[in-house]
């Protein structure tokens, strides 16, 4: 089961009608909690189900046994000052450490080892297979590792009751491309939920829309041509590529963010806030502002859990100043050698995440390098274009960092799109070989595209375009919408739902073509 | 303290008024690359650890609050 199928709006039709019936909280959390096991054992198997049932217990069991030896901090520290309470602390961590480590090796060791057969292309044994990359591993594997880490930190305290992290865990609207939970924010969703309440439950169904507008009129409609193009690029060229690229970018944006709205819709109908994974990413001035904006729950994870623990590590502070001194001392030396390990580290792991190539890899060092280019040579640029006379908050200034961010994003995506770097390469290089006259000889519609369908993906883009730039603008679509009188605002209803129904491509691929961040 | 941090900062980042706001994390004037490069350099200059728990955006948000927690683990 895929959110883009029937059974699936049964099911959704099934789980709302059982949440909103039963009384108390306790009852609807085991609605959620049989919701998320139905859902899963159709989506991802039952194989699937034990690794999150394993990866729940080892993360239950890891912060259980650090709360333990917590247990007596904070007696021992009471009446102690900071330093005395900060080496107290530090003590303690030296005990929990030992628990927190396998924790941490057992549910990312599940994650890599997985991934690892897949980079080296070793079949894995048969019985093993279906238990390798369940649906979903990489996003509960970060969740539950960052639970651990919470407790480690004392950010959190441990959760008594096992049901109620394997609740977070196994959350079904989060559970297929994320956003990725954070424990102790849904644990307090789950505690405080409500009865049926009209407008939520009406925002959250719209958003549900809007997602499936995004996946199946406009990412599923764009991929007709790009899975043409990425599939074999040696027989395309120039201006077939460059739209491919382009075209490409929204592709993924749609696709991604619209399983991001149907996943927030469901919960956001049920009185459950989660966070949010996508600001307007496409306008974005810098590398830097556009993953500030762009799956923003895995760039949170990271920054939280790997890129600041490695900036406050005091062999790596002694290590960056050793660089600093050897690159001169300056602000851009600071800048780099302060940066450098940090940075990179994440963006390795990042592109890790993402895929096991030499792609992915290539990829990750992409952006680890714009984003220390950025952050060191930000201050010369803005005194370049001050000596040129450039208004930085000019309307022009701004839509060219866009055009440039969004160029950055396409070339970024370009290291991994055609499977390889290989593949890559004959894109990369194939792209220069301008062609200008497909854009008027009416070729281009004939990659699976048609003219018609073109068309219809630009008019739906054009108005995927408007909502953004008013949710830029910080205005509430939704609410302006309810504040409209019912005839017209059930007529964008049914408008919208018409063209998902009528515009979206149900063709061939219709359950195949799966959330192209579900694979990871 | 204040003004050590202040003449420190200043030399590493020129183009930042550190006086400018009381919310620099919170309002966007230091970036995440800023802050990291800020922890390495009280580090090496006044020769304290700053514990992991302390990375939050309170600590960093003024020159006042930079000083505070420099003081209090020195």
């Amino acid at each position: 089961m895929t959110y883009v199928s029937l059974n699936f709006i049964f099911f959704l039709a099934v789980f709302f009608l059982l949440f909103f019936m039963v009384p108390g909280t306790r009852l609807k959390q085991a609605v959620i909690l049989a919701g998320n096991v139905f859902f899963y054992y159709f989506a991802g198997g039952y194989e699937g189900l034990f690794v999150i049932l394993f990866i729940s217990l080892t993360a239950y069991t890891a912060s259980r046994m650090m709360g333990r030896i917590y247990e007596s901090f904070d007696g021992e520290a009471e009446g102690l000052d900071y330093k005395a309470k900060t080496a107290l602390f530090a003590s303690y961590k030296k005990r929990t450490r030992v628990i927190l480590i396998p924790g941490i090796i057992l549910i990312i060791g599940f994650l890599v080892f997985g991934k690892a057969f897949r980079l080296t292309g070793i079949e894995a044994p048969a019985m093993l297979s279906p238990f390798l990359m369940p649906l979903g591993l990489s996003y509960f594997a970060l969740s539950s590792t960052g639970y651990m880490l919470d407790v480690f930190w004392k950010k959190t305290k441990p959760e008594k009751n096992p049901v109620y992290l394997l609740l977070c865990v196994s959350y079904f609207p989060a559970i297929v491309e994320g956003p990725i939970n954070k424990y102790s924010k849904l644990i307090t969703e789950f505690k405080g939920l409500k009865g049926f309440s009209y407008e939520p439950f009406c925002r959250g169904l719209q958003r549900v829309l809007w997602g499936f507008f995004k996946k199946l009129v406009i990412a599923d409609r764009l991929n007709l041509y790009t899975k043409a193009v990425y599939g074999d690029p040696a027989s395309f060229a120039g201006f077939e590529i460059i739209i491919a690229v382009v075209l490409g970018a929204v592709q993924l944006y749609t696709d991604f963010s619209g399983c991001i709205d149907i996943g927030i819709g469901i919960s956001e109908a049920i009185g459950v806030k989660m966070p949010e994974n996508f600001n307007q990413p496409f306008f974005a001035k810098s590398a830097a502002e556009f993953w500030r904006r762009w799956h923003i729950s895995l760039g949170d994870w990271f920054k939280e859990y790997i890129s600041m623990p490695l900036a406050v590590n005091q062999k790596i502070i002694g290590f960056s100043m050793k660089v600093r001194k050897l690159l001169g001392g300056g602000r851009r030396s600071t800048q780099f050698a302060g940066s450098f390990i940090p940075l990179m580290s994440v963006w390795i792991l990042t592109g890790l995440w993402h895929g096991t190539g030499a792609d992915y890899l290539v990829w990750g060092l992409y952006w680890g390098a714009l984003f220390l280019l950025e952050s060191v040579f930000a201050p010369d640029f803005s005194a370049l274009y001050k000596k040129a006379g450039i208004d930085e908050n000019s309307f022009g200034f701004k839509f060219y960092l866009m055009a440039r961010t969004f160029v950055f994003f396409c070339i970024g995506r370009m290291f991994t799109v055609a499977g390889s770097l290989a593949g890559f390469w004959i894109l990369f290089k194939r792209m220069f070989l301008l062609n200008p006259w497909v854009l008027f000889d009416g070729s281009l519609y004939t990659h699976g595209l048609d003219r018609k369908n073109f068309y219809t993906a630009v008019f739906a883009v054009i108005l995927l375009f408007i909502t953004d730039l008013k949710k830029e603008e910080k205005k509430d679509i939704r609410g302006l919408l309810a504040a409209q009188p019912r005839v017209f605002r059930w007529l964008c209803l049914y408008m919208l739902i018409f063209t998902v129904a009528v515009f979206g491509i149900y063709g061939p691929g219709f359950q195949a073509s799966d959330f192209v961040y579900r694979g990871f | 303290m204040r003004d050590k941090i202040k003449e420190l900062l200043t030399s590493n980042y020129p183009d930042i008024d550190f006086e400018s706001s009381a919310e620099l994390v919170d309002s966007g004037v230091l970036s995440s690359f800023i802050v990291v490069n800020i922890i390495s350099l009280f580090t090496v200059e006044f020769g304290v650890a700053i514990p992991y728990e302390e990375i939050i955006p309170e600590n960093f948000n003024s020159l006042d609050a930079m000083a505070a927690l420099v003081e209090k683990l020195m």
